[in-house]
């Protein structure tokens, strides 16, 4: 619920105006349904009285008609507006939201990071996000707009045909629309968090099926995964089900209150008619306004059903969108500045390395070799602080790890990951991602430093476009794309892991000496099992 | 199969007894309305006695309920019915799709079999019922109101103009938007998609302000040209709004007028009287609700036919299916060995041939060749998973066919060039194919294949979950991971891959020892290789033709 609260929040805070016009034109538009129905039964009733009392040519026939002509109107009118205002402004907050969220998963730490799973994460970022457009849409304006409407309608009632009706008609819809959401809202959470799971749970297995079809068939083991699938598709379908019969169950409940609403108004209504306390006409808009009034409770019953879908879609959401929001400019500049040299003193990491000394100067270059699997990347990892190590101490510029903060990384320490993710947009808009501030004839130095100079001019120069994950590039182009944007930010400390992987020998030792030349000061520390890249290497350490 | 035929029947399965319920409830309003009326005009002509009211009430409330009920009824029968279609769905799909030899993309299909099925039950719940109704309640209301008063009858058919027009005009501009929807989606599904795959690399590179600009615009963007869809989309069903509350208020002032007298034309001989009046007036409100309700419900009826299609397009796809789906298989019980003769497979539009070889237990045999020669194909060939063209492949002295496929597979052991390991602990993974083995055997077996003491290191060890391509592991120790699988099935025959692909030459020479010292204790190797170390170090070599156009 508390995260509900927060997307609420965040949703009028983002379109404040717009949400609150929209919804004032959504009870425009619901008192013009009441009034349209309640006008239209009184004139009738009235004209029909007049008629039979001989009296209908000095009846006034020209307001009420005119009346009913301008509810009709003003009805469609109004929610045409509401709309557009109520779509526009949840549009908007979604969009924030999607920043939000993608603000918090970036601030997540690193070590966070590295294991997220990219699909829950964008699973989250579009369908979840996506539910939430019912938080405003479906729960929140058509709850207070709802409620304000029977608030002022039961008001005009008691004006017009009495209270006794009025406080019926404002005690079943009010108070029975309170019990009914109490009743089967709290119902409606478990079963979408079960659906949730349970949906997820098939496409995980039958996605594991169809991709690992040749080794379970050559396993035997395909009837296994069937039937993993079906019990995950059975819970689905029971949760499913569970969903639909609490709308069913809200959705009778909402019929009921509406019938014995109409029921009793009528009663109440023409028991005062036969009396003689009330009018006939009164009584016939007491009653077709009772009936009208319906469409405020209608949304109730898909209301609660939507509410345990986004109500879980929030929280999934919330989680990862941080409370309150970190503001940059408040940060305390810690002290100390990323410069060489690095130095590694009697670095543990277990189990694979028992002890590690090393030291990178400005300027310096060296290579840590050996047969993969042996641990180079994990001492990257702990240079760059994702890992832990087991004992010694890793100091860069004389101060430990533990005096600077993520955010003193920033731009001064470049760490290139075995996996460089290339995105899609233009090479500049790729380089830019390392210095958002680079000019064209910077860029066109850094291109130059990584041997990318040729394949840009035969492209569309600094516009090439990247495609999908880099998918328009080969992997040598992608592994250098993700050189350059890298050595863009000239960063004073570099780790490069694998940094040739794709390239062929001379491209290799041309691209490392480009680095080298472009960043003449920075102290490079490189991860690779190929021979050819210890050509500039000042130092090889060789891990065993 | 006959529920993939058409897309109709994927998207709409009917259950007549619960719409014509439905339909049914729907017309109790005729009833209620006639009370009401029957009230009204009792008490505009004085004569409305108070035992009459409670009465009237008491009825009015009991045809309510039978129609609160009788909806609920309904509507549970068809939640039922989406149930069992979506499930005799899902599991058809699975089951058929997992006897076809490959799919380029696993992950829509499985997107298709959890969440897009999903999408067919709204349909089935709101949709089918709602067009029954639509099709139904206005004409039943049209006849009745010209039976009191052909204006009356004139002014819902005008208001209300022809249905289908109405429906179509309402369903083209929803299935635009949600068209432009989609296609927003997927826009938006790939901005994200970047941005997410790529958080470390932004993280690293401390480009986060940089992203979340870009990021804004493009959101801004899609934003706008959304709503600008949507503008003309919601037009559209204003204008159905329009027509409803105008219906409403014509028929108002047409019975009203007519009840003062100052109208006298519309009936059949006697003025309109105030309970005919009152009657109309209850039902045009109704008349346009099957309307709206319908055109609520085409957002998902748009859905479900896109969901349908796709069942459609996969169905109709030429699949090639894997040897020995069926039972009934022949049992194998010779003493391992492979003989290739005159064999020729089909790969897509072109052919490939191989010479002939016979290998027996003990005995390693090298496919060579550049990428894409064959060599997989031939190795696919052998585990059954594609039929032979021409010639044959005889496993074990017996030819290797529908029969004896499933017998021959629980011999084999197969180690893939990029495996896909199921999303479960590295025991459950490496136990695929011999779920009884206990402890010591895996350990036995991960020894056997070099990598017991990596998968020792991890922070779990095996019971370190792996994810789709074995997150987590390099990838030799995988590929040596699989190979763990296949000496833990208790394979006699071994087909691999590119097991020394990408890996540096130290791990390679280990991969190439292990693979090769398997061969004394009687095991049958199959390799696929480009490393010509492993190639020269294999009893027997071959290539396979350059392909031919088929």
């Amino acid at each position: 619920m508390t995260s509900l609260k927060r997307v609420l929040g965040i949703c009028l805070q983002s379109a404040r105006g717009a949400i609150w016009r929209g919804g004032a034109l959504s009870i425009l538009v619901l008192l013009a349904g009441v009034g349209l129905l309640a006008l239209s039964g009184w004139f009738i009733a009235a004209a029909a009285a007049a008629g039979l009392a001989g009296t209908g040519l000095v009846f006034d026939v020209f307001k009420p008609s005119a009346g009913v002509r301008a509810l009709a109107l003003g009805r469609t009118a109004s929610r045409y507006g509401e709309r557009l205002l109520t779509h526009d402004a949840t549009l908007k907050a979604l969009v924030t939201l999607r920043l939000r969220l993608l603000q918090g998963l970036m601030a997540q730490p690193l070590r966070r990071l590295e294991r997220a799973r990219a699909a829950a994460a964008l699973n989250r970022m579009i369908a979840d996000v996506d539910a939430l457009d019912g938080v405003t849409l479906r729960l929140f304006l058509p709850a207070v707009a709802g409620a304000i409407t029977l608030v002022l309608s039961v008001l005009g009632l008691g004006l017009f045909a009495g209270w006794s009706l009025a406080a019926w008609v404002g005690a079943l819809y009010g108070l029975g629309s309170l019990i009914i959401g109490r009743r089967f809202g709290p119902e409606a959470l478990p079963a979408a968090r079960r659906a949730e799971r349970a949906l997820q749970a098939v496409r995980a297995r039958s996605n594991d099926a169809f991709a690992a079809r040749a080794d379970l068939t050559v396993y035997n083991a395909i009837d296994g995964q069937i039937s993993l699938i079906g019990r995950a598709s059975l819970a689905l379908g029971q949760a499913r089900m569970r969903r639909d019969s609490v709308e069913r169950a809200a959705q009778f409940w909402v019929t009921v209150m509406v019938q014995t609403t109409v029921a009793g108004a009528m009663l109440l209504g023409f028991s005062s008619v036969s009396n003689g306390d009330l009018s006939t006409p009164l009584a016939t808009l007491g009653v077709l306004a009772s009936l009208a009034l319906s469409e405020t409770v209608m949304p109730l019953a898909r209301g609660i059903s939507e509410f345990g879908r986004i109500a879980d879609s929030a929280r999934r959401v919330m989680d990862d969108i941080p409370e309150h929001q970190i503001d940059p400019s408040q940060k305390v500049q810690a002290k100390p500045m990323i410069v060489p040299p690095l130095d590694l003193r009697r670095i543990r990491i277990e189990p694979l390395v028992d002890t590690l000394s090393l030291t990178v100067e400005a300027g310096e270059m060296v290579l840590l070799a050996g047969p993969s699997g042996v641990g180079k990347t994990t001492v990257l990892n702990v240079i760059a602080g994702l890992l832990p190590a087991n004992g010694g101490e890793v100091c860069i510029g004389g101060h430990p790890l533990n005096d600077y903060s993520e955010e003193d990384f920033r731009g001064r320490l470049g760490y290139l990951p075995q996996r460089a993710t290339v995105m899609d947009g233009t090479l500049m808009d790729s380089l830019r991602l390392g210095a958002a501030d680079l000019s064209e004839s910077e860029a066109w130095e850094v291109l130059e430093a990584v041997e990318l100079t040729r394949f840009a001019q035969e492209r569309d120069g600094l516009q090439t476009r990247l495609g999908s994950r880099g998918t328009a590039l080969s992997g040598g182009e992608r592994r250098r794309v993700a050189l350059a944007r890298l050595i863009a930010g000239r960063p004073p400390v570099i780790l490069l892991d694998e940094p040739t992987e794709g390239l062929d020998e001379a491209t290799a030792t041309a691209v490392l000496r480009g680095i080298r030349n472009y960043l003449p000061q920075s102290a490079i520390l490189i991860s690779s099992h190929r021979f050819c890249d210890r050509a500039l290497a000042n130092r090889v350490i060789t891990l065993r | 199969m006959n529920i993939f035929d058409t897309a109709k029947q994927i998207a709409a399965p009917q259950d007549r007894p619960a719409e014509t319920v439905l339909v049914a409830a729907a017309l109790v309003w005729i009833g209620q309305a006639a009370l009401i009326a029957t009230v009204v005009a009792r008490g505009v002509a004085e004569s409305l006695e108070p035992e009459f009211v409670a009465v009237a009430a008491a009825a009015l409330l009991a045809l309510g309920l039978l129609r609160a009920g009788a909806e609920r009824w309904a509507s549970a029968r068809l939640t039922d019915l989406a149930e069992r279609h979506v499930g005799t769905l899902r599991d058809a799909i699975i089951e058929q799709e997992l006897t076809r030899r490959a799919s380029d993309a696993p992950a829509s299909l499985a997107s298709l079999v959890s969440e897009k099925l999903e999408m067919l039950r709204p349909a089935i719940l709101r949709y089918g019922p709602a067009r029954k109704r639509a099709m139904v309640v206005p004409l039943v209301l049209l006849v009745i109101a010209f039976s009191q008063s052909w204006v009356a009858g004139a002014i819902l058919l005008v208001a209300g103009p022809l249905i289908p027009v109405f429906s179509a005009l309402v369903g083209m501009a929803a299935q635009q938007a949600s068209a432009r929807q989609l296609d927003q989606m997927s826009t938006i599904g790939a901005l994200l998609s970047e941005r997410i795959g790529a958080l470390i690399d932004i993280r690293l590179l401390g480009a986060e302000s940089t992203v979340l600009k870009d990021f804004h615009e493009a959101a801004d963007d899609l934003k706008s040209r959304t709503m600008a869809v949507l503008r003309i989309a919601f037009l559209t069903s204003t204008a159905l709004e329009l027509f409803a509350a105008l219906g409403v208020a014509m028929m108002a002032v047409y019975v009203g007028f007519s009840l003062l007298g100052q109208l006298q034309f519309g009936t059949y001989g006697a003025p309109l009287s105030v309970w005919s009046g009152v009657f109309l007036l209850l039902l045009a409100p109704e008349f346009f609700a099957p309307l709206r309700d319908l055109s609520a419900a085409w957002h998902d009826r748009a859905a479900a036919l896109a969901v349908a299609a796709e069942v459609v397009a996969w169905n109709d796809a030429d699949a090639e299916h894997v040897l020995g789906g069926q039972g009934n298989a022949v049992k194998l019980h010779d003493k391992a060995s492979i003989a290739i003769h005159a064999l020729a497979l089909r790969v897509g539009e072109s052919i490939i041939r191989y010479p002939d070889v016979t290998v027996e237990a003990g005995q390693a045999l090298a496919i060579s060749g550049g990428s894409g020669a064959g060599k997989t194909t031939l190795l696919s060939a052998i585990a059954g998973l594609i039929p032979a063209h021409t010639g044959d492949i005889r496993v074990a002295g017996i030819v290797l066919a529908e029969e004896t496929a499933q017998s021959w597979r629980t011999r084999l052991g197969w180690m893939p060039q990029s495996p896909h390991f199921v999303k479960a602990s590295v025991l459950a993974n490496v136990k695929l194919a011999a779920p009884e083995a206990d402890t010591a055997q895996v350990e036995a077996a991960l020894k056997s294949a070099g990598i017991l003491e990596q998968i020792r290191r991890l922070p779990h060890g095996t019971n370190e979950m792996l994810g789709e391509t074995g997150a987590g592991l390099s990838g030799g120790e995988a590929r040596r991971l699989t190979l763990a699988r296949a000496l833990l099935a208790g394979a006699d025959v071994l087909l691999v891959d590119e097991p020394t692909a990408d890996l540096d030459e130290e791990t390679a020479a280990a991969v190439r020892r292990t693979l090769l010292d398997l061969r004394a204790q009687g095991k049958l190797l199959v390799i696929a290789t480009h490393d010509p170390a492993l190639m020269t170090a294999c009893d027997l070599q071959i290539s396979p033709d350059p392909k031919e156009a088929c």
